[in-house]
C-alpha cells in the first residue's frame, strides 16, 4: 500500500511487539497506510518476555487469528510453588477446560509463547495486511509542529504521519520525548532475568505431567533472597522458559547480584530436577511494568500521538497471574480503533481512552489496582514460604517418636517465623489490598 | 558510467544452525535467511561505484523459493532492480549449475560492464562461481579483489593473493569477485528500506532461460551434511618433572598413531 507521497503515512507505529503489531495490523486491514518500525533486526529479537499469552486479546483483534499464531502449549496446569531452603510446596491446579475445546474450535484460555517467533509472526501478519515493516530502525526523535506530533526521526531520515503510536516498550523513549512522562522510576518497574532451557518434549511432558500439546505455567515465591518478587516457569515446545522478576528498587539496594540469586533458584533441588539435562540457549534481562494501575501515566496521548502497551505501563501482576502481552494487544487495538473512528487530531486521544474503557482494559487494571500492596508484605517473600514448608514437614514427619499434638506443633511452627502481631498486621494488609 | 550487475546468494544464517548431538545432523528449522556475507560486499561495492560514477546497478540471484525473501533486503542496499530465479534445483546446485543459471540469466538481461560477486558463499565457500561464470560468458575474471577503481571502460583492481598483492587493469566487460575487506556494507537507512518496497523485481524461470534438466543437475551430488564436533581427549599429564610429562605425551601421541 505505497503512498503517493513517500514521506507521509497515515500512521507510524514504533515497536513491533504485540501492541505495535496489533495496532498496525488493524489499521492496515482497514486500508490505512501504515509504517511499522522495529529496532531489532527482526521483530521479537529484542524481547526477553517469559511467555504466556491470554488468547482473548487476539480474539478481540480478529476472531480465529490465534489459529495462525505460533503458539507453544495450551496451559492446563496452573502451579504455585513455595520454596524452602531445600524443600518445596507445590499447588497444582489441573483444569482441562482451560485448554479450550478443539471440536468447537474454541481457543484455550492461554498458551505459552516464545516471543521471538510470536512477534515475528504478528509483525508478518501486519505486513501481509499491507503495513510496511522496516526492521533494524531505531527511532531517536519526534517531529513536532504547532504542539502536534507530526512524525519521527530515524538517524538522518524524517518520516511524517497523521498519527505516531509509541509501542516502544517499558521505559518508552518516545513517551518521554513527547513530554508525557519522565524516565521510568525504579519503584514502578521490576527487573526480570530469564533463561530458555531446551529439553526434549518427552522429558518436559514427564516432568510436568502434560501431553505434547498441553503445558504448565508455574509461579514460585521464596526464591528471591527476601527481595519482593517471584519466579515464573512456562513449558514450551522443546524448551522451558524460567526466570525471576525482582522489585528493581530493592534489587538495587541488595548486595548480591540478581543473576546469582537466579542461579541459586535454578540450583534449588526442586527446580534442578525440572531443568536437569537441559541446554541453556538464551539468557536475558529486561524491565517489566510492575505497579499496575497507579503507574499508568496520567496522559497517554498528545495531538497526533498515542502510547500503547508496556510503554503505557499496562500490566497486571497478582502473584498468581502475570499479564502484559494481552493488555498490550488490547491497547494497540484500542489505538487503531480510535484512529479509525476520529478525523480530528484533538478527538483522537480522548477516543483512545474511551476505547481502553470499552475494551475493558482500564476496568481490568482498576480491579487489581491495590493488589501490588500485598507485595509490600515482605514476609511473603521471606518467612511465609519457609513457614509453609516447615508446617508440611511437621505434618508429614514420621520418626517413631511421640508426636507433638497437631495444633500445638503447627502453632510452634508459625511462631518460629512470625509473631501473632505480624500475622494480624499482614493479614489486615492483604485483606485491604484484595 | 558503468552498467553493473551483482550476483548474490540467499543463504541460511549459520549462527542459527544447530548441530544435533544425537547424530550430528543439522537443525536449520529456526535459521533465518541472509544475503551471503561476501556478496553483501559485492553489492556495496557496486552501489558505491554507481553513487560515485553514475550508471546503474541491478541484482541477480538464483535460489530455492526462499530467494524471494531476499528482495527487500537486496533492494534496500543500492540496486535499482532485482532479478531472481527460484527453482528447487538450487537446493543441490554446485558451482557449475549456479554459474550456468547465472550465465543464462545474464545473456537474457545483459549485457553488463561489471559483474560483481562475493569471493565465496557463507555456506559452501567453493570460490568457484565467479570464475566459472566468467568462463561461460567468455569474459575476463578478477578474483580476490580488495580494491576497485573504474575509469571509463578501464577497471583497475587490487588482488590480494597468498604471497603477493597484484594490481591489474582490464577493460570491461569483466567478472569480479571481491573480498570482505573491500568495504563495509551499509546498514540500510529507513528511506532506503522504504524505497526498496517500490523498486521493481522480475522473476526469471529456468524455462524462460531455456535451461534443461541436464543443465540443472549437479556433477557432484551431496549425499548428506553432518556437523563437526571436536572430540577432545581430555588427558592431563601431572608429573612433576617436565621431562616425564614430555615422555608421557610422546607415548600418548604414539598410541594414537601421531608420532
Amino acid at each position: 500500500m505505497a503512498n503517493e507521497n513517500e514521506d507521509k503515512f497515515d500512521a507510524i507505529v514504533v515497536g513491533a511487539g504485540p501492541a505495535g503489531s496489533a495496532c498496525a495490523y488493524t489499521l492496515a486491514k482497514a486500508g490505512r497506510n501504515v509504517l511499522l518500525l522495529e529496532r531489532g533486526n527482526s521483530a521479537g529479537s529484542k524481547n526477553v518476555s517469559g511467555g504466556r499469552l491470554y488468547t482473548y486479546a487476539l480474539e478481540l483483534v480478529e476472531e480465529g487469528l490465534y489459529q495462525r499464531a505460533p503458539l507453544q502449549r495450551k496451559i492446563v496446569r496452573e502451579q504455585i510453588m513455595m520454596l524452602g531452603a531445600e524443600s518445596a510446596m507445590t499447588v497444582d491446579y489441573f483444569n482441562p477446560a482451560f485448554g479450550g475445546n478443539d471440536a468447537e474450535k474454541k481457543a484455550a484460555q492461554s498458551y505459552s509463547v516464545v516471543r521471538a517467533s510470536l512477534d515475528e509472526w504478528f509483525a508478518g501478519e501486519a505486513e501481509t495486511a499491507g503495513a510496511i515493516l522496516a526492521s533494524g530502525q531505531v527511532v531517536d526523535g519526534l517531529i513536532e509542529e504547532n504542539g502536534k506530533i507530526v512524525g519521527i526521526k530515524v538517524g538522518e531520515d524524517e518520516m511524517r504521519a497523521d498519527l505516531v503510536v509509541a509501542a516502544d516498550g517499558v521505559n518508552s523513549l518516545l513517551g518521554q520525548k513527547a513530554g508525557l512522562f519522565p524516565d521510568a522510576s525504579s519503584h514502578a518497574v521490576g527487573v526480570g532475568v530469564k533463561e530458555t532451557i531446551e529439553l526434549p518434549d518427552s522429558v518436559i511432558n514427564a516432568r510436568f505431567g502434560v501431553t505434547d500439546a498441553e503445558g504448565a505455567a508455574r509461579v514460585a515465591i521464596g526464591c528471591t533472597d527476601g527481595i519482593s518478587g517471584g519466579a515464573f516457569m512456562y513449558t514450551n515446545k522443546g524448551s522451558l522458559s524460567l526466570g525471576i522478576v525482582f522489585n528493581a528498587d530493592q534489587a538495587g539496594k541488595q548486595k548480591r547480584h540478581i543473576q546469582d540469586i537466579f542461579q541459586d533458584f535454578k540450583m534449588h533441588p526442586a527446580i534442578q530436577a525440572l531443568i536437569e539435562g537441559g541446554t541453556s540457549v538464551e539468557y536475558g534481562a529486561h524491565l517489566v511494568p510492575e505497579n499496575g494501575y497507579d503507574s499508568i501515566p496520567k496522559r497517554l496521548y498528545r495531538d497526533g500521538f498515542l502510547v500503547v502497551g508496556d510503554a503505557a505501563q499496562f500490566g497486571i501482576n497478582t502473584g498468581l497471574i502475570i499479564r502484559g502481552m494481552d493488555l498490550a494487544i488490547v491497547s494497540g487495538l484500542a489505538a487503531a480503533k480510535a484512529a479509525l473512528k476520529t478525523t480530528s487530531p484533538a478527538d483522537l486521544g480522548p477516543e483512545y481512552m474511551r476505547q481502553l474503557d470499552e475494551l475493558l482494559l482500564m476496568a481490568n487494571q482498576k480491579a487489581y489496582r491495590n493488589f501490588h500492596h500485598i507485595f509490600e508484605i515482605n514476609r511473603i517473600f521471606h518467612g511465609y514460604p519457609e513457614l509453609a514448608n516447615d508446617a508440611l514437614q511437621f505434618l508429614f514427619t514420621v520418626d517413631g517418636k511421640v508426636p507433638t499434638p497437631m495444633l500445638k506443633g503447627l502453632l510452634n511452627t508459625v511462631r518460629k517465623h512470625a509473631s501473632y502481631g505480624q500475622l494480624a498486621a499482614d493479614g489486615w494488609k492483604a485483606f485491604r489490598a484484595l | 558510467m558503468p552498467n553493473c550487475l551483482v550476483c548474490y546468494k540467499w543463504t541460511l544464517d549459520e549462527q542459527d544452525i544447530k548441530i544435533k548431538s544425537e547424530d550430528l545432523s543439522l537443525d536449520s528449522s529456526r535459521a533465518k535467511g541472509k544475503i551471503s556475507d561476501f556478496d553483501r560486499n559485492a553489492i556495496e561495492e557496486a552501489a558505491l561505484l554507481v553513487e560515485k560514477l553514475g550508471g546503474a546497478v541491478a541484482a541477480l540471484s538464483y535460489g530455492t523459493a526462499a530467494v524471494k525473501q531476499s528482495l527487500k533486503d537486496v533492494l534496500s542496499r543500492g540496486p535499482e532492480k532485482s532479478y531472481w530465479v527460484a527453482d528447487a534445483s538450487a537446493e543441490q546446485a554446485d558451482a557449475t549449475v549456479t554459474a550456468t543459471v547465472l550465465a543464462a540469466a545474464i545473456r537474457k538481461i545483459g549485457p553488463f560492464d561489471l559483474i560483481l560477486l562475493g569471493e565465496g558463499s557463507s555456506d559452501l565457500f567453493n570460490q568457484q562461481t565467479a570464475p566459472r561464470l566468467a568462463a561461460l560468458l567468455g569474459l575476463p575474471c578478477l578474483s580476490f579483489v580488495n580494491k576497485l577503481e573504474v575509469e571509463g571502460d578501464v577497471v583497475k583492481a587490487t588482488r590480494k593473493l597468498d604471497d603477493s598483492v597484484e594490481v591489474v587493469t582490464v577493460k570491461t566487460p569483466v567478472v569480479i569477485s571481491v573480498l570482505s575487506e573491500i568495504n563495509k556494507p551499509r546498514i540500510p537507512s529507513l528511506k532506503q528500506v522504504l524505497s526498496a518496497a517500490k523498486k521493481p523485481n522480475q522473476e526469471l524461470t529456468v524455462a524462460d532461460l531455456g535451461l534443461t534438466p541436464e543443465d540443472l543437475a549437479p556433477k557432484a551430488v551431496r549425499k548428506s551434511v553432518k556437523g563437526f564436533v571436536m572430540q577432545r581427549k581430555n588427558i592431563i599429564f601431572k608429573e612433576t618433572a617436565a621431562a616425564a610429562n614430555v615422555a608421557k605425551l610422546k607415548e600418548s601421541l604414539a598410541s594414537l598413531g601421531l608420532s
